[in-house]
């Protein structure tokens, strides 16, 4: 009997619930109704972590106050973004605006951009749109874009400048000097490089952002590789970089964790003078010195370049993160009336005031840039420049993960540099005979 | 035989028509696809004959790692499951105090989704912060501390840990309903006759609960074979190629666009499932008696 009283109870309670459940849903989707009909709609905006900075989602919430219109933000861990991203493309379930890296040549073999995209040519700071990332964001004439990313810096060797004198160092200027450098750091206890390889993508960067110093040594090379006259494993010069930057693996210069290190600690870590160097954008200095928590000031750190193959070229990357509406959006008025908030002198603004990462965007709608004395004085320091590879080489960009994986497979010895190099050829070919490229 | 069916035929006919649109038809049209280059760069699909298939067994490619890596998830998780689930059962099906509140804390882990288990495991197991290597560091076991998912020799093995400790509470409630459902009175008998616990167990339930052991089995071999969602979670195939198995490869085709490779990897998997599954279900029934 008492277990029967019990169970009514039980029951009850359960029915009652659900019913209340239900209730507060359905109050809810009222309400939520009600704001819409009045207020607006809700966008989805999908990115790749770090690609969304708070700068903006903080423009996201001034956006919502003006217009209504509510803005989610979806952001994936930089490892899975693309596999997710292309999963749900493919599948017809984008979101209202995808993140994406441009590249005229890879939104279309990478993204299928015309497919998946609208055409934003219309848009109203199309007008004042820096033309080369017009150009890395536009297909056949078609503005598909918005890049929303400080693409008038780079990713360069940041260092502890404290650290380095106390252990008598001076900037590397070779690849022997940097190791030598690293060395001494290593016996003084200090980890000499956060090199972060959880997230997949910040190690391929050695590879692939000497792109000046790769033409330079190898004539033709961005030709030959684009029309299918050489390949990676063929040339000499990418070989030495993989087993460079293996050498650095196996020597210990990364540290214990570096597989498991995430891009997102880099501040902390250098900050606490753990580690000695990085590599990150020019602004990411004032976000290591907040990390720091007063021992540190900016100008306790400087940059040089990728030191592999004795680099001295610096690196250009006109492309970077942009903003594309998809085609199947049912929002895409609003995801418009997005891309025009932010794109606005104010909005630039705050973003360039903001956050640290960002010194310009690559619009010119009359903002004021915030590059730091050092910045300026170390772009010009250099009289030759280069493109980074990921921008210039066809079919290399959108293999990026795939090729951190395979360097990962060489640093735990699993694979060789020769592997790795073939590995790149390989997908190169296959993506361009999928796409029926001629020069395959 | 026939005469004593209660039923007639035609009754299962909605469900075999739906079975049939929803199941058997995508399953035959993608492994239609596996002969061709379908993909996400041409809107041409061409006949390529074994070509998808030849790649997949080839030992330039990887694919043949990422099946090995499958089978052997399939076979370590199946046996540690089904082992550690028979000992939590007979345990658990014995009046011993509070076994209710028992089989409640080890069935709960099953009942958490894939995803929240690889991301709170992904947590525990930092090398760093993870809380399993600052407990080992407390309790001064320094030296016992691992890169869990990140080294190479383990990270394999940490990824089966996981789903051992997911995955055996359900084993075990299933046994012990198998374990409950065997009548007392062949244990009465059998203390009569003065047999020992393993005695019991050897000639009574294990013989009896084969049935039931064989479902167990054969759910956990398909469970194994379709792994994706806990090494995506945990390592994303890694480090390196480590621990990736054959649909986080799929996946892997799929988001890169290149769909025909992806379908040719799960017709290999279905052929692998149909017919393990096939011959584990002969073997394990074999002398299953129907009453």
């Amino acid at each position: 009997m008492k277990k029967r009283i019990v169970a009514v109870c039980m029951i009850l309670s359960m029915t009652a619930a659900v019913i209340a459940g239900c209730s507060n849903k359905s109050g809810e989707a009222d309400n939520g109704e009600k704001k819409d009909s009045k207020k607006g709609k809700t966008i989805s905006i999908m990115a790749s972590q770090d690609w969304v900075y708070d700068a903006e989602m903080e423009l996201g919430k001034q956006f919502e106050e003006e217009t209504g219109i509510k803005v989610d933000y979806q952001i994936v861990p930089a490892d899975q973004y693309y596999n997710l991203l292309m999963t749900k493309l493919n599948s017809g379930e984008g979101p209202d605006i995808f993140g994406g890296q441009s590249g005229s040549f890879d939104l279309v073999s990478q993204y299928k951009i015309q497919d998946n995209a609208m055409d934003l040519s219309d848009q109203p700071w199309v007008e004042y749109y820096d033309e080369f990332a017009k150009e890395q964001t536009s297909v056949d004439g078609k503005v598909y874009g918005a890049t929303f990313y400080d693409t008038t810096t780079d990713y360069y060797i940041v260092y502890n400048k404290k650290l380095f004198q106390e252990n008598n160092l001076e900037v590397p200027k070779s690849f022997s000097e940097f190791e030598s450098a690293c060395q001494t750091l290593l016996d003084a206890g200090i980890t000499p490089f956060y090199q972060p390889v959880g997230d997949g993508w910040h190690h391929v960067m050695w590879f692939c952002e000497i792109g000046g110093k790769y033409e330079e040594l190898v004539p033709n090379i961005v030709d030959d590789l684009n029309n299918n006259k050489t390949t990676f494993a063929e040339t000499n010069e990418f070989k030495k970089v993989l087993e460079q930057v293996n050498g650095l693996a196996q020597k210990g210069y990364f540290g214990d964790n570096y597989l498991s290190d995430e891009f997102s600690d880099m501040g902390t870590y250098l900050g606490s003078g753990e580690f000695a160097m990085s590599a990150c954008k020019a602004g990411a200095i004032a976000e290591i010195v907040a990390a720091s928590e007063g021992a540190y000031t900016e100008e306790d750190f400087g940059f040089f370049l990728y030191p592999v193959l004795d680099n001295d070229v610096l690196n250009e990357h006109p492309c970077g993160p942009s903003r594309f509406i998809y085609s199947g959006s049912e929002n895409a008025e609003e995801a418009k009336q997005y891309l025009e908030y932010i794109t606005k002198k104010d909005s630039i603004q705050s973003m360039i005031d903001n956050e640290p990462r960002v010194e310009n965007l690559p619009y010119d709608a009359g903002q004021t840039p915030a590059y730091s004395e050092e910045t300026e004085k170390f772009l010009e320091s250099f009289d030759k420049r280069g493109v980074v590879f990921q921008d210039s080489i066809k079919y290399l960009n959108p293999q990026w993960m795939e090729i951190g994986q395979d360097m990962v497979s060489m640093f735990i010895e699993d694979m060789t540099p020769e592997q790795v190099l073939k590995g790149i050829d390989d997908r190169r070919a296959t993506q361009a005979e999928a796409a029926g490229d001629e020069a395959w | 035989m026939k005469k004593s069916k209660l039923y007639p035929w035609y009754f299962a006919l909605g469900a075999i028509l739906l079975y049939t649109a929803l199941c058997v038809v995508p399953g035959i049209i993608g492994i239609g696809y596996s002969f061709t280059d379908w993909s996400a760069y041409s809107k041409e699909v061409n006949f390529v004959g074994l070509d998808n298939f030849k790649k997949v067994f080839s030992a330039d490619d990887n694919y043949l790692g990422y099946i090995k890596n499958t089978l052997l998830f399939t076979g370590v998780t199946t046996v540690a499951k089904t082992g550690l689930g028979l000992l939590l059962a007979l345990a658990l099906s014995r009046n011993v105090k509070a076994k209710n509140f028992h089989r409640g804390v080890m069935y709960m882990p099953s009942v958490l989704s894939v995803l929240i288990v690889g991301l709170v495991f992904t947590s525990i197991l930092n090398p760093k912060t993870g809380f399993l290597n600052e407990l080992l560091r407390g309790i001064g076991l320094e030296s016992f501390t691992q890169k869990w998912l990140t080294d190479p020799a383990i990270a394999f093995g940490s990824v089966m840990g996981v789903d051992i400790w997911r995955g055996t509470g359900y084993i075990m409630t299933i046994l012990i309903v198998g374990i409950l459902a065997i009548p007392n009175v062949y244990y009465e008998a059998a203390s009569i006759d003065g047999a020992s616990g393993f005695q019991k167990f050897k000639s009574i339930t294990f013989p009896m609960l084969k049935p039931t052991l064989a479902v167990t089995i054969v759910l956990n071999v398909l469970y194994g074979l379709k792994v994706f969602d806990l090494v995506y979670v945990l390592t994303n195939g890694g480090p390196g190629h480590k621990t990736e198995v054959m649909y986080t490869a799929v996946f892997k085709q799929f988001s890169q666009g290149l769909y025909a490779e992806g379908t040719t990897i799960s017709s290999v998997m279905f052929v692998f499932m149909v017919i393990i599954g096939f011959f584990m279900i002969k073997i394990l029934t074999k002398d299953e008696v129907v009453e």
